[in-house]
């Protein structure tokens, strides 16, 4: 069964597309990667699947519900925004107890301090106005977390961490992964290749490509080798000649060509240096990463 | 839920001071106005003491024009400032989106605004007419209960449209500037409208001439059987379009 699903789903500002057809699927249980650039149109799903915009064609099922008619299954979602803002003049515990109180958990005051201590705003005394950005971040983590929710719908969660941050938030939510669903929003490739099983790419409101991390790579598997010798001119010479390569890349002092067949591209290759005498310092085939999937699916359009 | 809410109204106005402030004005009000009636005439003869000014002696009716007057203005005004961003703020601020989007019933959420408004008002305003007719009634033996407490009742419906009003231009509004705006046009026109006087005993502004004219010539609910009639049902309509327009707003 899938945690979400998209029928048609259409969102229309006047007649500013939004969301062109969407049809989306993330089955339970995976962590959902979605990508695409600014103004792409993530933020507006996301708003969509949380009831606070109407779709204007389309629906979506949500943990089995259709978000047109019930409003239910808000309650089995945790919910972290872009720009986290909360009421400034509560401290996080106070926040905290607040959405307990209104989400109905119990015993929350130990659930508090866990989720505290799991974002590291255990220390935390102050106002929530005086918080910096990644502590809001990590607070907004909190509040979504605090329920326990079967889904979590994470809108650029590591946009405003540091370093450190980023990479204990990205644990975090992989060590969620084994009750949860987790979709989340992102610009930064890195992470998805980190923690995502599955991507959706969306551009302009569509989505162009959607698929596990591992059909991606392997659809995109561009192929590529690179090669360092001791005499490149001569190497490229010899290889225009008998490879013909689609493109041929000098890099200081490597050399990266782009073949159709792979298999006899690195039978040759050695007898190439056998033959003009050269010293072979390095052979690899190169693997896409995400950004140039990314970069050549947004482009393409 | 709405407890809940309200709860959270209650924390908000504790922690940002809002509450103090309105608990100031309302209590230097109740004890100021008995005591500027009996002083001041005594204050003007003071001043202009080459002429002779012939000034009636002040009674308990002064007292509570005062206490009225004051309540409709600066009272007034602190009950708008405070309350007008109640919503419209929340949206502005995304505050709405987040809670909402936890399942939490859009109509209950504003309902438990307006209830603890309208709550903290009564309650605030109940203990200043104790306490101003307590000071009165020291300065003034003869202060009548009866009449002064009835009056007193007209401001509470007066405030029940008032904190409704609040209540609709926030819900409408995207932002404290646009809820403001939305406030003070409706005021506008009401006050305009006030001084035709066929459709006058319809008017919740009514009340608060209303008010005055109890305390200085008598209690007679007749007159105000319209206007009170009126300016709940106005009341109960503006608190409909709000929830049912929120309902259907779409937030961020
Ligand atoms: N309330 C609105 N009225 C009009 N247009 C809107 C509204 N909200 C969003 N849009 C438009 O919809 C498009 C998608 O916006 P959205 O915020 O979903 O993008 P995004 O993918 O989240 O971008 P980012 O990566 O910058 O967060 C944008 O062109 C935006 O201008
Ligand atoms: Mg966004």
């Amino acid at each position: 069964m899938n945690a979400i699903e998209t029928e048609g789903l259409c969102k229309y500002f006047r007649e500013k597309k939004a969301l062109d057809n969407l049809n989306l699927e993330v089955p339970k249980g995976i962590i959902f990667g979605y990508l695409g650039p600014n103004g792409a149109g993530k933020t507006t799903t996301i708003r969509v699947f949380l009831n606070l915009v109407k779709p204007t064609k389309g629906t979506a099922y949500i943990l089995g519900e259709d978000i047109r008619e019930s409003r239910n299954y808000l309650r089995k979602i945790g919910f972290l925004p872009d720009v986290p803002n909360f009421y400034n003049f509560f401290t996080a515990r106070e926040f905290l107890s607040f959405i307990a109180d209104i989400t109905d958990i119990e015993n929350p005051k130990k659930r508090i301090e866990e989720i505290l201590e799991l974002v590291g705003l255990k220390n935390e005394k102050g106002r929530i106005g005086t918080y910096s950005r990644g502590m809001k971040q990590r607070l907004g983590l909190a509040q979504a977390l605090l329920p326990d929710p079967e889904l979590l719908i994470l809108d650029e969660p590591t946009s405003s961490l540091d370093p450190q941050g980023r990479k204990e938030v990205l644990d975090l939510i992989h060590s969620l992964k084994d009750n949860k669903t987790i979709f989340f929003s992102t610009h930064i490739l890195t992470d998805v290749e980190r923690i995502c099983d599955r991507i959706g790419i969306l551009k302009e409101g569509r989505l162009l490509l959607e698929d596990d991390i591992e059909n991606i790579k392997k659809r995109y598997r561009r192929r590529r080798i690179l090669i360092e010798v001791d005499d490149l001119k001569r190497f490229s010479e010899r290889i225009k000649e008998t490879l013909k390569p689609n493109s041929i890349e000098v890099k200081n002092n490597s050399i990266i060509i782009e073949v159709l067949e792979i298999y006899n591209t690195l039978k040759e290759i050695p007898q190439i240096i056998v033959q003009e005498n050269l010293l072979l310092e390095k052979l690899e085939v190169l693997e896409p990463s995400l950004e140039d999937i990314f970069l050549e699916v947004t482009n393409a359009t | 839920m709405l407890l809940k809410l309200m709860k959270k109204e209650f924390y908000e106005f504790r922690k940002t001071g809002k509450l103090i402030a309105m608990i100031i004005t309302f209590l230097i009000f109740s004890i100021v106005s008995p005591i500027t009636a009996k002083i001041m005439p005594e204050l003007i003869r003071s001043i202009s003491s080459e002429i002779t000014i012939i000034i009636p002696t002040p009674t308990w009716k002064d007292a509570f024009l005062q206490f009225f007057k004051n309540l409709n203005q600066m009272v007034f005004l602190i009950v708008v400032l405070l309350f007008i961003g109640s919503i419209a703020e929340e949206k502005n601020r995304k505050t709405a989106g987040l809670i909402l989007s936890k399942g939490v019933d859009r109509k209950k959420w504003i309902l438990a605004k307006f209830l603890f408004q309208i709550s903290l008002v009564f309650i605030l305003t109940i203990i200043s007419f104790f306490l101003c007719y307590y000071y009165s009634v020291i300065l003034f033996p003869d202060t009548e209960f009866d009449v002064s407490l009835q009056s007193c009742i007209l401001f509470l419906v007066y405030m029940t449209f008032i904190i409704s009003l609040t209540i609709f231009s926030s819900s409408i509004g995207n932002n404290i500037i646009q809820a403001g705006g939305i406030f003070i046009t409706i005021f506008i026109i009401l006050g305009i409208l006030n001084m035709l006087s066929p459709v006058r005993d319809y008017n919740p502004i009514y009340l608060s001439s209303l008010e005055n004219q109890w305390v200085t010539t008598g209690v007679e609910w007749n007159s105000a059987v319209k206007t009170i009639i009126s300016s709940i049902t106005l009341s109960v309509i503006l608190i409909f379009i709000g929830l049912y327009s929120f309902n259907s707003q779409e937030l961020e």
